[in-house]
């Protein structure tokens, strides 16, 4: 038989491009147009004459920046949010590392049944937990501010002590509840993190004379550093977003975080300052770019090669 | 003083005893290997003395010291892993050099032992490797390393030879003898590879389904077996054993060839002879003398393993009794012609029917005085 199969011919080979060309072209207008809200963001927070239009600014300038920081609550709000949500973060890993391990290692019978309790109260929508958690908190509170104004008479120092560690209206109470709210999700990231990690290293780090302390420190941490980054990452990016709880718990204007003061800002009654607004986006988005940046070193690094099989 | 004593200890796991009551003796400086099919509890009975498992009654001592109730981070022994649970995140030095770092023994003197131990192990050009850079036996090398860099007193491997090909187990187990030799630390060297034991061991200890079936030195344990699981499990091939009666010290198989045996045993029924493949000797039947076909005393070559050296001949008879026998060099045997083998009675062993030892009277006389 002589060669059927010959190389496609010129007209084939143009329409076959330009398909493909049409192809591409649209995706790149559907991605512009899933991007002109960042652009926009950016560009006016750095536009003099910032609008609600996509423009090209006359010229750079940083004043929306400034005019946040120095002149509204901009830098508190930061404060406020990274002091929390940081916080948050920190205890969530430490208590998803502990809760991780433990519920990793254990051959009980309630290790399913808690496995799944656990992972309800992520399912179970924020809102709808409000009225119970509210009122939890608030007898806390009563409770907490009684135990502080026994402590002391001094109102300004009662005033302190109650904003720190209120249960409502402080940050103790915001930092717990962001701890709560992060934890499951968390706790079963660890859980499944310490069940790929053999338990043949803890018993090597224990016959090399480690105490468990030092077994921890030396062998668990740096094995589960990788979910340890992914969990905190999780962690942080939500009690970040999270704007239901502030809200919720919070009613100073000391105490509001960097989405409270944003909302706040755009229900001022009068003229809206997209500058402002857009200047506050900006750096609302930063922290999230940086812990993602941070995390992304250890979420990449792997172990293997310790045991065999 | 790191003397290990074992006194009746057990091991329960929800109901179900898997070590039944070991007492065990390891000397200071022995090397005492564990050998016994898979499953029989070698591991659980390691990572009790290790402290790795509980024990669920019965006594350990090291050094004369109870040890029960102490951690395994406080006993000062060191363990070679199943799995090498080499430390993933951590160079060959560091991985060497960890439980020295523990110990805040100084900088200089962790890098002098541990290239110390590197250079016994030949492991130098591999120091700033992780684990997963390494080949098996590379491995296995930096596990062993990590034991004997804190010159313990007691060192407990479990099967560390077993990933390792043919060659290399070989070469690794003349090199742990050399560093038994050289440390003098009590070993308990757990394996199902009888070689490995008879080859190493100055004592084995011979387990059975949480049993200890017999203990003893190498030759011992192949001289003279208690029972026919230690008669089968120490010596390649394993030792035969045919079912039979005894009278007036003539043993009947049940194809009804008699074999007379001399040195006065009880009579019975239903025993087994046992003989090893190496104490057989061959005999061909001369050909065409009438009776060869249905004699009670003719064999059947069944297989003809060759390996140079020797070869081994698979036997059967009319009543399928199977016998394995050794023959120095090559052969010329035919499978399916039809041999005759000469017992050596010297060389014969009886059990009863429960595979327990049988001794001569006079023996047992002997001993019984
Ligand atoms: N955690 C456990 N729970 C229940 N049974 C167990 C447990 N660990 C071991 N066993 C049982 O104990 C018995 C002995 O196990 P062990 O690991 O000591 O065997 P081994 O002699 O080391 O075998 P191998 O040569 O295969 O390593 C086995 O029957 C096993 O099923
Ligand atoms: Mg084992």
């Amino acid at each position: 038989m002589v060669t059927l199969v010959r190389p496609a011919n010129e007209e084939t080979i143009m329409t076959h491009y330009s398909s493909q060309r049409r192809a591409y072209l649209t995706l790149v207008l559907i991605s512009l147009f899933c991007l002109m809200p960042f652009f926009w963001v950016v560009l006016a927070a750095f536009d003099p004459k910032a609008s609600q239009f996509l423009q090209i600014p006359d010229g750079i300038t940083v004043n929306h920046f400034w005019n946040l920081l120095a002149n509204e609550s901009g830098v508190r709000w930061v404060l406020n949010s990274v002091g929390i949500v940081g916080t948050a973060t920190f205890l969530t890993l430490i208590l998803a590392g502990f809760g991780g391990y433990a519920l990793s290692r254990t051959q009980a019978w309630w290790k399913r049944p808690l496995l799944y309790a656990i992972i309800l109260v992520r399912i179970v929508p924020p809102p709808a937990l409000i009225v119970p958690v509210y009122k939890v908190m608030l007898f806390l509170n009563d409770w907490i501010n009684g135990v502080i104004n026994s402590l002391t008479s001094d109102v300004a120092q009662q005033m302190l002590l109650s904003r720190m560690f209120s249960f409502v209206d402080g940050y103790l109470g915001l930092i717990l509840i962001q701890t709560a709210m992060q934890l499951p999700l968390a706790i079963w990231i660890m859980k499944t993190f310490f069940d790929a990690i053999p338990k043949d290293y803890e018993e090597a780090a224990a016959l090399d004379g480690a105490s468990q302390w030092q077994t921890v420190r030396h062998v668990l941490i740096p094995l589960a550093l990788p979910g340890f980054a992914a969990a905190g990452l999780f962690a942080f990016i939500n009690a970040w977003g999270d704007f239901l709880m502030p809200l919720m718990f919070t009613s100073s204007p000391e105490l509001q975080t960097l989405p409270l003061g944003m909302f706040r800002a755009f229900l001022r009654v009068d003229a809206i300052d997209y500058g402002f607004l857009t200047a506050l986006a900006v750096i609302y988005t930063l922290p999230a770019v940086i812990a993602f940046a941070f995390a992304r070193k250890f979420l990449t690094q792997t172990f293997s090669g310790g045991v065999k099989g | 003083m790191s003397q290990i004593e074992l006194i009746n200890i057990k091991k329960n796991y929800m109901g179900t005893e898997v070590v039944k009551g070991i007492d065990v003796t390891i000397n200071e400086g022995e090397f005492a290997v564990i050998v016994g099919p898979s499953g029989c509890g070698k591991s659980t009975l390691l990572r009790m003395i290790a402290g790795l498992e509980d024990i669920s009654s019965g006594e350990l001592k090291i050094g004369g010291k109870l040890m029960n109730n102490v951690s395994p981070d406080q006993r000062e022994i060191a363990m070679v892993f199943q799995s090498y649970a080499l430390y993933p995140h951590m160079t060959v030095a560091e991985n060497i050099g960890f439980a020295l770092a523990l110990k805040k023994t100084d900088k200089a003197e962790i890098n002098r032992r541990v290239l110390e131990a590197a250079k016994m192990l030949e492991l130098e050009h591999l120091l700033e490797r992780k684990p997963a850079a390494l080949s098996g036996g590379q491995r296995q090398r930096v596990a062993i390393g990590r034991a004997i860099v804190k010159r313990p007193k007691v060192i407990l491997f479990d099967e560390p030879l077993s990933n390792l090909d043919a060659k290399l187990r070989v070469q690794m187990r003349t090199e742990l003898m050399r560093l038994h030799r050289e440390f003098g630390s009590t070993i308990v060297y757990v394996t199902h590879d009888q070689v490995e034991a008879m080859t190493m061991a100055q004592k084995i200890i011979v387990l059975n389904n949480g049993h200890v079936a017999q203990m003893g030195k190498p030759m011992d344990l192949y001289r003279d077996p208690e029972n026919t699981f230690v008669a089968q499990f120490i010596g390649v091939p394993k030792m035969n054993l045919l079912r039979g009666n005894l009278q007036a010290d003539v043993f009947t198989l049940q194809s009804g060839q008699k074999l007379q045996l001399d040195c006065g045993y009880s009579d019975g029924v239903n025993l087994q002879l046992g003989v090893r493949p190496e104490h057989l000797k061959l005999e061909l039947l001369a050909q065409g003398s009438g009776s060869e076909n249905n004699s009670e005393h003719s064999w059947t070559v069944d297989v003809v393993e060759r390996l140079g050296v020797e070869s081994f001949i698979h036997l059967c008879n009319a009543a399928r009794d199977v016998l394995v026998l050794r023959l120095e060099g090559d052969c010329d045997l035919q499978v399916d012609s039809k041999v005759a083998v000469r017992f050596d009675c010297s060389h014969c062993y009886l059990f009863n029917d429960a595979g327990v030892r049988l001794l001569p009277n006079s023996a047992a006389m002997h001993l019984a005085g």
